[in-house]
Formats: C-alpha cells, structure tokens, sequence
C-alpha cells in the first residue's frame, strides 16, 4: 500500500499509527489470573478488521499501552475494562494515490480493492483511449494498440476523488485520469 | 437536466497574465485541481500562482491563450459541471461530490442500475441508453443474442432436504446466513448442462436471472461456470430484482434501448408477465419432493403442485414397465415380496424416482432390488419418463438415471431462434434490428405449419375451441385447427378412442389421400414443449385406452397455470396405496370438466347407441365414482377386450399395456390369477385408501 502525499498538500496519510480506546465488557467467568490476557485477546479480536468512519480500517493493533481499572456493571456483574492502545489504521483520503487490486470489470467501470477498501472507476474516468472488451474473458479494459490492458486481479494506480463513509464502512471513488496513473507493470 | 455551464473569471481585481494551463479544452477537472499558472499582468512580481477549479466539471472552452492578459470580471474558460451520470453509493463516481449533501436536485439524473449485481451503481438515463447501444452493436458485430437464464427448475434442480450424501453428481453447498446460521444445498444440474452452456455460449450471450438470493446465484454459477466464462458478471439475483414476483421489470434496466435481442427461458412463465420472447421450458424436477426452493413467495403453493404434477404430464404413451418377459410370474413374487420386506418402498418396476425419494429411502435398498433395476433399465425401450432412477453402485455411490433429455431441444430451438435472427437482419439489409419477442413467436409457429388439426374430447362442449388451451397450443406451434374433418385435416388429436369423430376418421382414413394421423393430446404437448414435429407413431392412439392430458402441461400453454393432468391413470401404484400419487385426472379436473365430460359422453352415446352392460355391471361402491371420466369406448373389438383381459390379469402393473403395443409386440405370456383377488395389493397398509384404489381400479378396468 502507498503511502501518498496528497494533491491538495495536507499531509494526511492513508495508513497511519494512532493510539484508539476501545472498552472492553467482560464477563465474571473471566476473573482471575488470566483475566489481562483475556481483555487483551478481546481487545484484538473486537477491533482489528473493523471500521469506523472516523478513523477508518483498524488494521492491527500494535501496542496495548494501558488498561485501566475495571468497573463493574451494577446489577449485571460484568466489568467494564477502559482500554488504551496503539493501531495501525486506514483511512483512504480524497486525492491520495493508492495500489489496488482489480475486482471486477464491466461496462460502466471497474471495481478495485484496496486493501479493505473497495473503489468504483466509473468508465468516463478511465482513460478514452481505454475500450471495454466484454467478449473476451475475463472481460478488461483495452487500449486500441492493445498494449494496455487490465482485467480482474491486476495491480493499477489509481488517485481517490471520494469516499462514501459510513459508520460500518468506506467505499471510495477513483480515477486513473492522472499521470502515472493505470496498470502497475510488476 | 440542463448542461450547467459556469464561467471561470479572474480571480483578482487585477489583470493577470496567464502563464501556463495545466488543462486542455474537453479534460474533466475535479475539485481543487490547478487549471493554470498565473502572475500578475505587470511582470513585475515573477512568482507563479496556481488557480485551482473551485468546482468539478468539463473545461468546454478556454478563452484566454497562454501568455495573454485577462481583464478582472473577464472571463478565462467556461467549466461545465459534472452531470454526475454515474453514482456509486449516491456519490458521483466521476468527480467524486457526494451526493447525499447536495440537495436532492441531482439525484434524479442517474436512475438505471445497469450492473447485473451491484444495485447501488447506478447511471443516467442518457448514459444508460449509450450504453445499451454500444452493447447492441456489439451483439450484432458478434453475432450474438441475450440469453437469460433462470437457474432453478431450468437448469438446476436444488433441495435443502436431507438427502444421501453419496448421490452421484448432486453437489453440495453451504451457504452461510446471517449470523451462525446457514443451509445446505444440494443441487443436482440438469443432464447435459454444461453442453448446452457451452453451445449456447456461442450464440448468446448468457445472463443468470433468478429469483435465488444473491449468494445462492453465485454459488450456482461458481458451479455451472467456474471459469466465469459463460456468465461474468452477469448474475441476477433476487437482492437485485426490483419487483419480489417479476423479473420483466429489471429489463427495462438492463437493457435499456429494448429487449429487442433478448431470449428468455425460463421455467416459470408468470415472472415475465407471459413476454413473447420467453421460451417457456420444462421444469427439471430431481428431488421429488422439493419444488423451486426460490419461487417467489406467493406462488410456492401452486409450483409445488405443479411439480407434483409434473411427471404424469409428460408421461409418454410408450413408457411402460420394464418386465422380464420370460418369467414374469416370478418376477411378480419378487415384488410382492420386496413389497412386504421394504413396504414403503416401491417395487422394483416402477421408474421409481419419485417414490422412493418421498420416502427418503434411496440408500436402503436391498441388494437384489438394485440388481432387478438394474437389469430392467437396461431392458427398457426408450425411457421416456421423465422420472429419475435410483440405483445403487458398487462404490457405495448412488447413481442416479435421470432420463431428462430436454436441454438438447432447448438448445436445437435457441439456435432456430438465432438463425432465424439474423437471416432477418440480413435480409432488412442490416439496418433494422429485428424484434425478438416477434422472432420467436414466429420461429415457433413454424413448427406444425401446414398441420391442421382437429380435436376430440380434448375441448369441453361448453367452451368454444377458440378458447380453449390446446387451441392456442396448437396455433401458437402454427397449426390450424378446425372444428370438424376438412379436406386438409392431417392430424386427429383424440383423448380417447370412441368418440365420434375417431370413428369418423377411421371410417374416412380409407379413402383419404393423405394419411390422417390419429395422435394423444401428448403428441400435441410434446410437439410444444419440444418446438418440432414430433413423429406420431410415437404417439398413436390406443384403442380402448385413454389419455388424461387433457390439458397441456403448464410449460407449454399459456396461464393461468393450472395444475397439469397427470398420469395416465391406472398406474402403478405405490405400496403405500395411496393411490392420489399415481393416479391424478379425476383430482385435477374441476367439478365443471366433469360435468361436462358426463354430457359428453351422453351425446356419444345418443350417437352410437351402444349397449352399457358393462357400466350397468359395475358396483358403484365410491363416491370417486361420481368424479370418474366418463366410460367411453363402447365399441368393445376383440382387441380391445384381449387388452381388458391383460389388464385384468396385471393388475400391479397394469399401465403397462397401455402404450407399448407399437414399439413391443405383445407377447407376454402371463398366468391369470383371478382378478378380484389380485387386486388388493398385499403391502397395502392404509384400508381406505386401498378401498378407493380398488374401486377406482375395477372402474377403469371395467371400461374397456
């Protein structure tokens, strides 16, 4: 995954470490001399793959830094663990530059992921030199001297001109109009 | 929506000189992006400023050149604001504005969901017709047509019962739902599939269209077509169909210039809204006991009849048991036997698919029951039953005969359909696009064209022949029917044997020219399901046997989908006697029918003045009686009476002589135990069942 300074100037990165909290509600069963690696396993669990419209795709957690007192859910039982940590997250930015992977291709554009992150390239955002070719499987974008292609599961380059963020999810709009931009020759 | 042009003017209450452009006229430009460099107009200040669009869109027209001043209030480009044709989850997926904060104005523009699976991608009318046109073309470049496909009942067969995991050829699949749960499937394809798929594959380009939860569709086609090479992307499934009950209104979307290349097959007519272009086909039916596990909610009920039903429609007069001739007394008491060791399972003669899939026994079957099957499968002349066998394999692996042959027609009518296509667009010099939905039509109507039929006992005496279903079959297929014998009636199509105009057309037959064909509703039946002539002498009729299909199979008619006749009616029976399995006429006719039927049956006897003894002789112990066809063929002929013998003597398979005569001479050297003994099958457990069974049984036999 690249690491891109955007068009714009900001320098907002698509992957970033960032300390997160997270609260961890425990069961009784739990209590005992296990119990922080238990509040530490569920922590992994409940917050690596997930994603938040603010922050974006948790990808790992990296350090737990501090886990504070529990405090028991009155009437419950449960205890309720404050959590401090590092992650490693995604969150993709309008105008950054990204390397995807292509998904599925048809005749209003192209899917790609990123990663968790999937992308729509509307065919208008591809270059015009660029045909799709449906009859020939799998179906792929064509340049007129043939020596441009992408299909399913190559690798492009593409710049990202929006994101749709929702509480559980991010999908992302992306152009290949730009220089350098296209199928990423390995 | 009308172009949004908006002038780019300069930005600063100075002149400026225009340096650079860093945009070229027609370049989209999205937000933010630096359309030229500039400086201030005295060259006195050399450093270099960036303008940047403050909106996306088309830069249509630069006014000002490279090295020129531009006025303050003047204007430097004119930017056309993006349209937003394609929105991806209510984001324009070409300058990337979200939609949902703009006030609902541009909503509108892109409405057409033009991608098979994915709903949320939609694009602008205009976009969407553009679209459609190049694919058009294209067809028509390749020579190609639309296909879509439903897969249930059309080319898969799949169940959530339990079922023996060592089926051959059914693969099983698990889907998962939301949360922990999920189901098995067990999908059987339809013999040949793939064949067909790859046939038609060349002619068509082929669409899945279903009405089964998108993940159900894709697993299917990951089945049917690993390699995506059929289908792509092309998958339709219920999470995408606008409408829970049709599927004719995602066409509209998916084709947006006309469906005028589009073919349908389809086991269900209804979800088209009876379009023209839908090739109506067979349902396949594997797991007996399962009907379409997708049809749409409101319809289960009748599908499920419909399958039910199914079998004894399609039963073609020449279907018969298959019995070792040489020693059919023994063969008699290894059933009985086996009847009495397996007593819900059904005897080895019978094509017994069906049965013995409602008893989910398939896997129990005894070494020698395997081994009679296995031996009279091999005898069988021309299975035309369209029930599956069960036989058991060395290898523990239950292999399964499904006689389903009905994808070769299917493919043998799309390529019909394909060349008659493209003769016409040929022959309209290229420049009009024929319409399918009246290509077809006409390329079936080819099929019985120059046949003209006449119908007896198959039309209600109320109802007009115009208006009756066979009617509308036998026209559809291009035949004309007229009421009474012409000078061109070629084919008499007779329900049974006695009626009137059968014994006019017997008497007539001699001093005709042309050979008049006297054929079972289910030459006509056949004729549609296949589109082709099929060759009568499959389908003669019998003397003193009756035909049950009265009605068309629902696959080859036109709604309102009634349950089809059923089977010939004295089958076999199952051994659990519950004899509304097998036999089915008198359940599926309407207390109208049968009224009319009885009046029918009186005014033959007006005519033919014949002596009733037999029917005076019979005990009139049921109720079912009153529901029973009519007795009709009085004019009992040695032959007719010898075959009433054999049926008496046979009583367990008794169908068995119905059809056969033509394609096996009848030498059956058989035992004759007394009939009324005989006619209470030994397993039978259920009394009532068995009293109605018998009573119905002698009636029938009693006929003839």
């Amino acid at each position: 995954m690249s690491k891109c300074q955007s068009k714009a100037g900001q320098s907002r990165k698509a992957v970033v470490k960032i300390s997160l909290e997270h609260e961890i509600l425990l069961h009784p069963r739990y209590f005992g001399p296990q119990l922080l690696d238990t509040v530490k396993q569920k922590l992994y669990t409940e917050v690596e793959g997930t994603c938040t419209g603010k922050y974006g795709f948790v990808i790992a957690v990296t350090t737990i830094d501090s886990i504070g007192a529990g405090l028991i859910q009155p009437g419950q039982g449960f205890v309720v663990y404050p959590v401090k940590y590092k992650a490693i997250v995604f969150r993709p930015f309008k105008g950054e530059v990204l390397d995807a992977i292509v998904t599925q291709v048809n005749k209003v554009g192209m899917f790609a992921q990123i990663g968790p992150l999937s992308c729509f390239i509307s065919h208008h955002s591809i270059p015009a030199d660029m045909e799709f070719c449906p009859n020939v499987n799998p179906p792929c974008y064509k340049s007129k001297q043939e020596d441009n292609v992408i299909q399913e599961e190559d690798v492009i380059r593409l710049k990202i001109v929006g994101t749709r963020v929702d509480a559980t999810g991010i999908f992302a709009i992306g152009t290949l109009m730009d220089d350098y931009l296209g199928l990423v020759t390995q | 929506m009308a172009d949004k042009t908006m002038p780019i003017s300069v930005p600063s209450e100075k002149p400026l000189k225009v340096i650079k452009w860093k945009v070229k006229q027609g370049a989209f430009v999205s937000h933010g992006q630096i359309l030229f460099l500039y400086s201030d107009s005295s060259g006195n200040n050399s450093e270099l400023k960036k303008f940047k669009a403050v909106r996306a869109g088309t830069i249509s027209s630069i006014k000002v050149k490279e090295g020129d001043i531009a006025e303050p209030g003047g204007c430097v480009a004119d930017l056309e604001e993006c349209r937003h044709p394609t929105v991806m989850k209510e984001m324009c997926a070409e300058c990337g504005a979200d939609l949902r904060s703009d006030e609902g104005v541009k909503h509108d523009v892109a409405i057409v969901p033009m991608v098979h699976s994915v709903p949320e991608l939609k694009v602008s009318e205009e976009l969407a017709q553009k679209l459609g046109r190049e694919d058009a073309e294209r067809l028509l470049k390749d020579r190609k047509l639309v296909l879509l496909v439903d897969l249930d009942q059309t080319l898969v067969h799949t169940t959530n019962d339990n079922i023996p995991p060592n089926l051959k050829d059914v693969l099983h699949f698990f889907l998962r739902g939301p949360g922990n749960t999920g189901r098995w499937c067990h999908t059987r394809l339809r013999p040949r599939t793939k064949v067909f798929l790859e046939s038609a594959s060349k002619n068509y380009e082929l669409h899945v269209c279903t009405f089964g939860a998108r993940q159900y569709a894709h697993a299917i086609a990951e089945l049917l077509d690993p390699e995506k090479k059929y289908f792509s992307h092309r998958i339709l499934s219920r999470d995408e169909c606008f409408d829970a009950r049709t599927k004719s209104a995602n066409l509209k979307a998916l084709f947006p210039c006309g469906d005028n290349m589009v073919c349908i097959i389809d086991d269900r007519e209804d979800v088209w809204r009876h379009a023209s272009n839908l090739i109506h086909v067979r349902p396949y039916s594997f797991f007996q006991s399962t009907g379409d596990i997708n049809a749409p909610p409101a319809l289960v009920d009748e599908k499920s009849k419909l399958i039910s039903g199914k079998n004894g429609a399609q039963v073609a007069p020449n279907q018969e048991m298959p019995i070792l001739d040489p020693e059919p007394e023994k063969t008699d008491a290894e059933v009985h036997a086996k009847d009495v060791i397996t007593n819900t399972e059904k005897p080895s003669e019978g094509n017994n698919g069906k049965i013995i899939s409602k008893g989910g026994l398939e896997n129990k079957k005894d070494v020698t029951s395997e081994k009679t099957e296995g031996d009279k499968s091999n005898e069988e002349i021309a299975p035309e039953g369209q029930e599956p066998q069960w036989v058991e394999t060395a290898d523990g692996q239950i292999e399964v005969e499904d006689p389903d042959d009905y994808l070769i027609y299917l493919e043998d009518i799309l390529n019909r359909i394909h060349k008659h296509f493209y003769d016409l667009y040929e022959n309209m010099g290229r420049k009009q696009i024929p319409d399918l939905k009246a290509v077809i039509p006409e390329v079936k109507s080819k099929v019985l064209a120059g046949v003209s039929l006449v119908f007896s006992g198959l039309v209600p005496t109320h109802q007009r022949l115009e208006t009756s279903r066979a009617y509308l079959v036998a026209r559809s297929l291009g035949a004309e029917v007229t009421q009474d014998f012409t000078e061109n009636t070629t084919h008499l199509v007779a329900v049974r044997s006695g009626t009137a105009k059968v014994n006019a057309s017997r008497r007539m037959g001699d001093n005709k020219v042309n050979k008049l064909f006297v054929v079972t509703p289910e030459w006509l039946w056949t004729c549609a399901e296949r589109w082709e002539r099929v060759d009568e002498r499959l389908y003669p009729l019998q003397r003193g046997s009756q035909s049950s299909s009265r009605r068309p199979p629902a696959h080859c008619s036109s709604p309102p989908p009634a349950p089809p006749a059923p089977a010939p009616a004295p089958r076999k029976r199952t051994p659990s006697g519950r004899f509304m399995d097998t036999i089915n006429p008198l359940l599926s006719f309407s207390s109208d029918d049968i009224a009319d039927m009885d009046r029918e049956v009186e005014d033959i006897f007006n005519e033919s003045d014949e002596s009733s003894s037999d029917e005076a002789s019979k005990p009139q112990e049921d109720d079912l009686d009153d529901e029973e066809n009519p007795p009709e063929d009085r004019l009992l002929t040695l032959e007719t009476e010898e075959s009433s013998q054999e049926r008496l003597q046979d009583p367990d398979g008794s169908s068995d002589s119905e059809g056969d005569d033509v394609l096996r001479p009848r030498k059956r050297p058989r035992k004759s135990p007394p009939p009324s003994d005989d006619d209470e099958p030994p397993d039978d457990d259920d009394s009532s069942w068995n009293l109605m069974g018998a009573a119905l049984e002698r009636e029938f036999l009693a006929q003839d």
